[in-house]
């Protein structure tokens, strides 16, 4: 470590010192302050109100709905992006050939927009849509999707699992990759074949990237914006007003942005507690199978 | 035996292909919308003959309705996202590079900051960043939608990994050569990591030319909406159009697909790392 290496070293880390001083530690200090502010975003003058926002959340049926709907979304989307994402990753695990081409094309979806792919959604759910016409004609249903508040977050749910499921399906298929041959070799001397196989050896084998996608899975429900934003606007009756379209409303469409930025905290810290309460059981649950 | 076998490799081919639909169904939704007669768009899967109108409505108006700039729209995106990426690219390689293979004081220090940063909730400092770029005079300039997006601690992280990984000899054999660090960066450690910079850049494009909330903020000129932006808010009040909407979509998904696709060679090479 010599005099000269410091400097290079942090001539070399400035843009990420200079970045994070302006765009995170002024913001950070700046929220914490605002969040006990009752400013309107315009007028010069406000005052410290304490803890009257956080008081006013605590009681506020919209930002009640936004904490029960995203583990509604949670409900949904988890269980469904798993399974749907394990189901990928085994037929490309098996797949002989074109596996990456295959590959290719469930990850597509991850690249789509989120208004774009709402727009789609939008259209094929709409009222004429000949997904409709066909639900009518053979059936008889004329169902509202977007105006049920049970189906509007389920649509929602899916549209995210299409997007995510071919994500996560990587990340699935690395951790079968990783699987070494003489695991199952050794398990089929014992007599683990057919199910007994998948249970005793492939899920166990796998459980870190079961962890992996959980968590990820679990913490981008508390971050969804885009897809209600331009499906529903969170409605009906707030059955998809997430966190973020709440404080979005409240900060810039209300123009109370301590109050928003109260939420914003009381967000981050229901995110980050129920991210480690589903670290502590995920773990607790694989620690009691012996798996980690 | 070898009957059952090829019986069930094809069974797999077939599940593998009506996934695969499933998953570009929604694309070919679009592009079908977004050629078809207006008045068969959302009502008719395939539609019965094929044309441009909807294009030709995106980009010269219509009878009723002015043309919203969806070209300069376009540009605004691509502006935004290449600078963007381009620096995200840059400042990740530097610091990545300097928490990798300088030896400096303090760099663990730096190190921890950055890990803290990666798990930090950004949405508490929405507002606020806001309020910063309002006070910078930023507002409804394209400085508010790139300076901002500059630096990206996910980029710096994958990069700092992967450095790692280079020996140090190289580096050291090098410095013996008379090379500054500057040229170490452009000559050996750059173009020893074509393929993760190559997924690094997709995502790091990808997650910019979808960004809504942010590029929503910060700009309501018309003239300076992103592609995105512009989108959504249209959405309410011309829902009417639907066709054109397709187009705009499709518009919108292109540049992604044609430059993932452009890239999908060194796909799996440079994912197997991220994944790691």
């Amino acid at each position: 470590m010599n005099k000269q290496a410091t400097k290079v070293g942090w001539l070399l880390a400035s843009p990420y010192l200079v970045y994070s001083s302006v765009f995170f530690l002024i913001p950070l200090f700046w929220a914490l302050y605002l969040a006990f502010t009752n400013w309107n975003l315009i007028s010069p003058e406000y005052e410290t109100v304490g803890m009257q926002n956080f008081i006013d959340a605590f009681f506020s049926p919209s930002v009640r709905a936004a904490f029960w709907v995203t583990y509604k979304f949670m409900l949904m989307f988890v269980p469904i992006v798993i399974a749907g994402s394990l189901f990928l990753a085994l037929i490309l695990h098996h797949l002989p050939r074109w596996k990456g081409l295959f590959a290719v094309g469930y990850f597509l979806p991850y690249l789509a927009s989120g208004v774009a792919s709402s727009i789609v959604v939008k259209g094929v759910i709409s009222y004429n849509s000949p997904l409709n016409q066909f639900l009518r004609d053979a059936f008889g249903w004329d169902i509202d999707w977007l105006g049920s508040p049970i189906l509007a977050p389920l649509v929602i749910a899916l549209m995210m699992a299409w997007k995510f499921v071919g994500y996560y399906a990587l990340l699935f298929l690395s951790g079968l990759e990783n699987i070494p041959k003489e695991v199952y070799e050794a398990a089929e001397i014992d007599g683990a074949v057919g199910w007994k196989r998948v249970w005793h050896v492939t899920i166990p084998m796998l459980y870190p990237s079961f962890y992996t996608v959980t968590i990820l899975a679990v913490g981008l429900m508390f971050g969804i914006f885009t897809e209600p934003y331009v499906l529903t606007g969170g409605g009906p009756e707030y059955a998809t007003h997430t966190w973020q379209l709440e404080i979005y409303n409240q900060a810039f469409e209300k123009l109370n942005a301590g109050y928003g930025t109260a939420v914003a905290i009381i967000n981050s810290i229901v995110t980050f507690a129920s991210i480690f309460v589903f670290r502590k059981v995920l773990e607790k649950w694989g620690g009691k199978h012996g798996w980690e | 035996m070898a009957g059952s076998k090829t019986w069930k490799v094809g069974l797999l081919y077939v599940l593998a292909f009506a996934v695969l639909l499933v998953m570009v169904f929604p694309y070919l939704y679009m592009v079908l919308g977004s050629l078809a007669p207006w008045n068969e768009v959302d009502r008719k899967l395939i539609p019965s003959s094929l044309t441009l109108r909807s294009y030709e409505w995106l980009f010269q108006g219509g009878e009723d309705v002015v043309p919203r700039p969806w070209l300069r729209a376009f540009f605004n995106s691509l502006l935004v996202t290449t600078a963007s990426t381009l620096l995200m690219l840059v400042t990740a390689v530097m610091v990545g590079y300097a928490l990798s293979k300088v030896k400096f004081k303090g760099r663990q220090w730096v190190n921890n900051a950055i890990l803290f940063q990666m798990f930090y909730p950004s949405i508490i400092l929405l507002i606020p960043l806001f309020l910063i770029v309002r006070y910078f005079g930023w507002y409804n300039t394209y400085w508010a939608m790139i300076v901002p997006k500059a630096v990206n601690l996910w980029a710096i992280f994958m990069y700092t990994n992967f450095f790692r990984s280079i020996p140090d000899e190289l580096i050291e054999a090098a410095k013996m050569d008379g090379a500054g660090h500057f040229t170490i960066i452009r000559r050996i450690v750059w173009p020893m990591s074509r393929s993760i910079t190559t997924i690094i850049f997709l995502f790091l494009f990808m997650e910019r030319w979808v960004e809504l909330l942010w590029d929503m903020l910060v700009v309501n000129n018309e003239k300076m909406l992103t592609l995105n932006v512009l989108l959504a808010q249209m959405f309410g009040p011309y829902g009417g159009y639907p066709g054109p909407m397709y187009a705009a979509s499709v518009l919108l998904t292109l540049p992604i697909l044609v430059l993932f696709l452009l890239f999908s060679k060194n796909f799996k090479e440079g994912m197997q790392f991220i994944l790691k």
